[in-house]
């Protein structure tokens, strides 16, 4: 039996899609679901979770993090959830519907779900949770996912204080029927309806939980797949157990989850390798150890790194030639292969590869040569623009500062930078400032900085979370970078007529990414990966780079 | 005496105040806010300020923070555990690492007093460079490469402790961080015992004790040791607060839920209330531990008390 | 001389004046007072050489401050150049080849077994060495391990006599006069005490940019406390000493009592305390580097050697044990030298 068991876990293995490494998909899954349940024994054992960052908050409104939003998912479910692709399907809701004009979207809710204290889920229950997320007394830093995002009616106005919570674009028609009502008309808006901050909360028992409410099992309920049973704010372990109640709880196969917070990477390897953790995360130096081991697996982050030239400030930076020769000069699979060693995958597009899903199912940045008249590795080119740029300048040499974090990969990867540079582009001096991320941050928004190594992660699934940041007058628009063509096309992405025939959006998306490629407005890097180990009898995980980045619902343990 | 302790208390709640008042402007100048910097609108950072009362000014905040505190009541996290009272978080990870530390410092006292003895009894031999040696030796790596160390020999390739902190098992698991952080300890109590012995093994009464024909082990014991014990006692106390807050990276390492992760953590996410918290509570042990230290040794040895009534 | 702006300083007591003549801050006061003579030093040096242990450590120190100085020029290597195609090569060095150690092979235990290779061998580098191995940039690890201790040396030893002016000062003011200007200076001390030095550290480098310079400075700002304590304490033992009444009575200014008379006499603890502050500096340098506020990439310390070597430290060993073993040899040594000097400063020198 253990024989087999390896061999499917084998199989199991050999045909997961792996992120960086030419897989087609992103979300990558462990196992496909069917073979699993139909063959394998099922455990009721617990599957060990290492984490690297203890949980901020529980409270689906309030939390920010990627840990938080795991933990919060695998006991809160929405109306919506992520299959193994990534695609939203139906979680709460039974069914949905939009109009026409793609601004009302009415969502049928099951009615067999429950939360943990008995009481059934409702949609006042996601009418109570939307408003907090937008009011003003609550303050969730998310709250821009109901506005700028997801253009819920009157989402922004509420955030601003001008107008009351209860004005929400959000009604709850009877107890099982939600109609939201937009601003504008969103392509993207089922995905969003699987991120927490979109989550339900129950008002009676939010109100006897009080300020307490989100901070130990006693004050949390669950509609979800799991029921937290052992926790306190900020700990360092915790523990989930199957909620057997739950509507879907015949596709649950564990028996819980099993928490653990470790911060040193070599500490979390020796758990594993004594079999104390399932899965792990491993840093780029621990790959060297693992790298033919069966059970490693590179898993799509969904950050971009890019340097950020700060053309505003910088005389010198604001020579498109300068920048070309800088960006031509990066050798960026060097940069993922010798030094991250992770998976990180080498990026050449605006837009990072693997997240986001065109209306033909194609991936946006799927063709990573699409800018390589503008974006690629050419040591000649880089010269040659180099050598115009300089003489356009009228200087022989040029130096500039780049501002990283205090972490250990960014310092890695500006050193390497660094090293590239300066060979290339005879006469530049690249000086390194680290500063702690705070400080980076800051500097990189006052504009205080000739070149800063930063990255951004999606918020969803929609090249949009990407594009709208070089918007003038963005804060994350570092560089103050100005074109009234690039803020036209998004403008019309955004809200105008366009938002609403996919295809046609698709293109013009691609045509804004073209503007900033072709000005050199950012020089992107890479795409990061997490390293992780899971235990060859465990199946199922599946890894997601937005939102939701590991789904423990289908996963199994065998014994 | 009482004049002289109620003076003493007065001073160390006005020092107090003074360093919360240095923390709150500290905590000002710290770049960014607590909040996500490279999402947040300046619009939604402003209304975050105001519901954490973080747009007043910091005068304000001073006091309405000295205010609360006298009702047990920190303030919340702001980062690393949303909304969660501080007083709530500290309660339950400051046991653990005042458990750890006085482990710790257990452990280092118990093996330094004993390399001191032996430094002192034969000093100037090789016995006395061995003995320095070992102590030194701990405190000459790095306590993360130590820490780590320890962890993949006797936790890894022997398997005879847990990796990791846990909490149905805190004794088993609490013996490798401790032996970790003891080293310090271990290294000052050795120097200091040898020291001391030495000075006491040369004065007049060891002398008188000898003459009286007493020798050896109990000369050691019974006189030698016994008054030498009064000085390392008094430099104990402030090792075990230094070791409540020394033990930041031990901490991370072994995954310990404890005060010190909480402020490499607090202070790297601006997380101000955790940050002014347990900095001052830090302080606060510091301050109490001498004063009390410095009272005790009044009431053991007069001469002090006098000496320092008049300066 | 200057008998006639003193004429009315001491009032008819019955004494002719011509009897005494006020010196004031004049050269000669000095003559005699000192103990610290001559033939003190000497004994010292005496008792100093006497103790093995010490000299041993005196010697370490010798030896690897001139590595630090000498150590990178050895080789054709800089300690920033990368070269990723020699990345994570084993030690390797020419004339133990033969023996079997340090020919460049190392064996990597992975999850799926260890297995031995060489990397010289796998990328046909026949007649490259690197000493100590090369790190994961594919740079010299004996030549960084050299640098960094010249960089670690430098801000411990600058830290520490900084430390000692600053820290000294502020003990001998803060003893001499007492009363209400110690109370005020202790209590300052206290409050920059009572902050964490990590938050001290972090705000500082936002001020200043990072480097050698603020490393020297956030260290000063957080050790000069156990200097001052020292220096206080001594300057409460001698102030009412008979030296220093006479030269009080010879009419002295505060400033030349402190600085001349009681200084000479309390110089033995000092340097022991500088001794025993440059590890401590080293150490903290170390912690800072760990936690990413050390010294500005690709410059390297001792501190950030090893941090950069602990995240192979299952993987490539060899990469963190040069720094390690340099660093614990500075530790011992200082430590031991320390040690020697206070016992043949003071035999009975307590420590504070």
């Amino acid at each position: 039996m253990k024989k087999r068991l390896l061999s499917i876990a084998l199989a199991a293995a050999m045909t997961v899609t792996l992120f960086g490494c030419g897989g087609t998909s992103s979300d990558t899954t462990t196992s496909s679901g069917d073979s699993s349940s139909s063959s394998a024994s099922v455990s009721s054992s617990d599957l060990n979770i290492m984490l690297e960052t203890a949980v901020e908050s529980l409270d689906p409104q309030e939390a920010t993090d990627g840990t938080s939003f795991e933990v919060i998912a695998d006991f809160t479910d929405g109306l919506m959830q992520m299959d193994e692709d990534g695609q939203a399907v139906e979680a709460i809701a039974e069914s949905y519907e939009s109009s026409d004009d793609g601004l009302t979207w009415t969502f049928h809710l099951r009615e067999d779900a429950t939360w943990s204290n008995g009481e059934p889920v409702t949609a006042a229950d996601f009418v109570f949770g939307w408003q907090r997320a937008v009011d003003p007394d609550v303050a969730s830093e998310y709250s821009y996912m109901l506005s700028d995002i997801g253009q819920i009616k009157n989402a922004a106005e509420i955030i601003e204080g001008n107008v009351d919570k209860s004005e929400l674009g959000v009604t709850a028609e009877d107890d099982y029927t939600l109609v939201v009502e937009l601003e504008a008309p969103v392509s993207y808006f089922l995905s969003l309806m699987y991120f927490p901050t979109f989550y339900p909360v129950n008002e009676a028992f939010f109100n006897e939980c009080g300020d307490s409410y989100a901070t130990s099992p006693d004050t949390l309920l669950s509609n979800g797949a799991f029921v937290i049973d052992d926790y306190e704010p900020a700990a360092t372990a915790f523990h989930l157990t199957k909620n057997d109640d739950y509507y879907d709880a015949d596709t649950v196969q564990l028996s819980g989850l099993n928490y653990q917070v470790i911060q040193d990477s070599q500490q979390a390897l020796m758990s594993y390798q004594s079999g104390d953790l399932d899965m792990t995360l491993v840093n780029g130096d621990q790959v060297e150890q693992v790298q033919d081991d069966d059970e490693y697996l590179a898993v799509g982050a969904g950050y971009l790194w890019y340097v950020a030239p700060n053309m505003d400030a910088v005389e010198e930076l604001a020579n498109e030639n300068i920048r070309f020769a800088m960006t031509y000069a990066i050798n960026r699979d060097s940069i993922c292969e010798d030094v991250l060693k992770d998976g990180s995958a080498p990026t050449y597009t605006a837009v990072p590869p693997e997240f986001a899903t065109g209306p033909d199912g194609s991936d946006f940045s799927a063709d990573q040569t699409m800018f390589a008249d503008v974006c690629s590795y050419d040591a000649d080119k880089a010269a040659e623009a180099w050598e115009k740029g300089l003489s356009e300048l009228g200087v022989t040499s040029l130096e500039f500062d780049m501002i990283v974090d205090s972490d250990d990969a960014p310092q890695k990867v500006a050193q390497v930078l660094k090293e590239q540079w300066e060979t290339a582009l005879p006469g530049l001096t690249v000086n390194l400032v680290v500063e702690p991320k705070k400080q980076r941050v800051q500097d990189m928004q006052d504009g205080n900085f000739e070149l800063g190594l930063t990255r951004w992660g999606p918020d969803y699934a929609d090249p949009m979370t990407y594009l709208g940041m070089w918007v003038t007058g963005n804060n994350n628009n570092y560089g103050l970078w100005s074109n009234s063509e690039y803020d036209a096309i998004i403008e019309e992405c955004t809200t105008g007529e366009i938002a609403q025939d996919e295809e046609a959006r698709w293109q013009k998306l691609y045509d804004a990414e073209q503007i900033v490629m072709d000005e050199a407005v950012i020089f992107p890097l890479y795409t990061q990966c997490n390293a992780e180990m899971i235990s060859s009898n465990v199946t199922g995980v599946e890894f997601h780079p937005v939102a939701l980045n590991r789904v423990y619902k289908r996963a199994v343990k065998s014994e | 005496m009482r004049k002289y302790v109620l003076k003493r208390v007065l001073t160390a709640v006005f020092t107090l105040l003074v360093i919360l008042l240095v923390l709150f402007i500290l905590m000002q100048l710290m770049p960014g806010s607590p909040f996500n910097d490279e999402k947040l609108t300046d619009d939604q950072l402003q209304l975050l300020y105001e519901k954490y009362g973080l747009d007043k000014p910091i005068i304000v905040q001073f006091f309405n923070y000295v205010k609360n505190m006298f009702t047990g009541d920190f303030g919340v996290s702001y980062k690393i555990s949303k909304n969660t009272p501080i007083a709530q978080l500290i309660a339950s990870r400051l046991p653990i690492s005042i458990g750890i530390g006085f482990m710790a410092v257990f452990i280092g006292a118990l093996i330094g007093l004993i390399l001191g003895i032996v430094a002192a009894i034969w000093h100037d031999t090789i016995l006395d460079t061995i003995a320095t040696i070992i102590s030194v030796i701990g405190v000459s790596v790095p306590s993360y490469v130590f820490a780590l160390a320890l962890s993949f020999e006797f936790g890894f390739t022997l398997g005879w402790f847990p990796m990791l902190y846990s909490n149905s098992a805190q004794l088993s698991s609490s013996i490798l961080p401790s032996v970790s952080l003891s080293m310090f300890t271990m290294a000052s109590i050795a120097r200091f015992t040898r020291s001391e012995m030495m000075e006491v093994m040369d004065s007049e009464y060891m002398l008188l004790a000898e003459s009286k024909g007493l020798s050896g082990r109990a000369l050691i014991l019974r006189h030698a040791l016994r008054n030498a014990l009064i000085p390392i006692v008094t430099v104990l106390a402030p090792l075990i607060v230094d070791l409540m807050t020394g033990s930041l990276v031990v901490e991370k390492i072994f995954s310990i839920p404890g005060v010190g992760s909480l402020l490499v953590n607090a202070i790297q996410s601006n997380d101000y209330n955790v940050v002014i918290s347990l900095s001052f509570i830090y302080s606060a042990m510091y301050i109490v531990i001498m004063l009390v230290v410095d009272i005790l040794y009044g009431i053991i040895d007069p001469r002090i008390r006098l000496a320092k009534e008049d300066g | 001389m200057a008998d006639i702006a003193n004429e009315n300083k001491y009032p008819d007591d019955g004494y002719s004046q011509d009897l005494f003549v006020l010196k004031e801050d004049a050269a000669d006061i000095t003559i005699d007072e000192n103990f610290a003579s001559q033939s003190f030093w000497k004994e010292v040096r005496a008792q100093f050489l006497k103790k093995k242990s010490a000299v041993f450590g005196l010697i370490a120190i010798i030896i690897i401050t001139l590595l630090a100085i000498f150590g990178p020029g050895m080789n054709s290597y800089s300690y920033s150049d990368q070269d990723l195609s020699q990345k994570n090569l084993a030690p390797r060095v020419a004339w133990l080849e033969g023996l079997g150690i340090f020919d460049g092979s190392e064996t990597i235990s992975t999850t799926s077994g260890s297995k031995t290779t060489n990397g010289y061998e796998d990328s046909g580098l026949s007649d490259v060495y690197y000493w100590f191995g090369s790190d994961t940039f594919g740079r010299d690890i004996w030549t960084r391990t050299w640098s960094g201790a010249r960089v670690s040396l430098i801000i411990a030893v600058a830290a520490a006599l900084i430390d000692m002016i600053i820290g000294m000062s502020y003990g001998l003011i803060s003893g001499f006069f007492g009363g209400k200007v110690d109370m005020v200076m202790q209590r300052i001390l206290e409050v920059s005490n009572g902050i964490p030095r990590l938050v001290i550290v972090t705000l500082l480098l936002l001020v200043l940019s990072p480097g050698i310079l603020t490393i020297v400075f956030a260290l000063m700002l957080t050790e000069w406390i156990g200097m001052s304590r020292i220096a206080r304490a001594e300057m409460l033992k001698l102030k009412e000493r008979e030296f220093v009444l006479a030269s009080r009575t010879l009419g002295a200014g505060s400033f030349f009592i402190i600085f001349k008379e009681v200084l000479p006499n309390i110089i033995g603890p000092i340097i022991t305390q500088v001794m025993f502050s440059i590890p401590t500096a080293i150490f903290t340098e170390a912690f800072l580097s760990f936690v990413g506020l050390g010294i500005p990439v690709p410059q390297c310390s001792l501190g950030s050697l090893i941090s950069e070597g602990f995240n192979s430290f299952t993987t490539h060993p060899y990469q963190i044990v040069p720094p390690i073993i340099v660093m614990a040899l500075l530790m011992l040594s200082f430590n031991l030298v320390a040690d020697g000097l206070r016992e043949a400063l003071d035999p009975k020198f307590k420590e504070m």
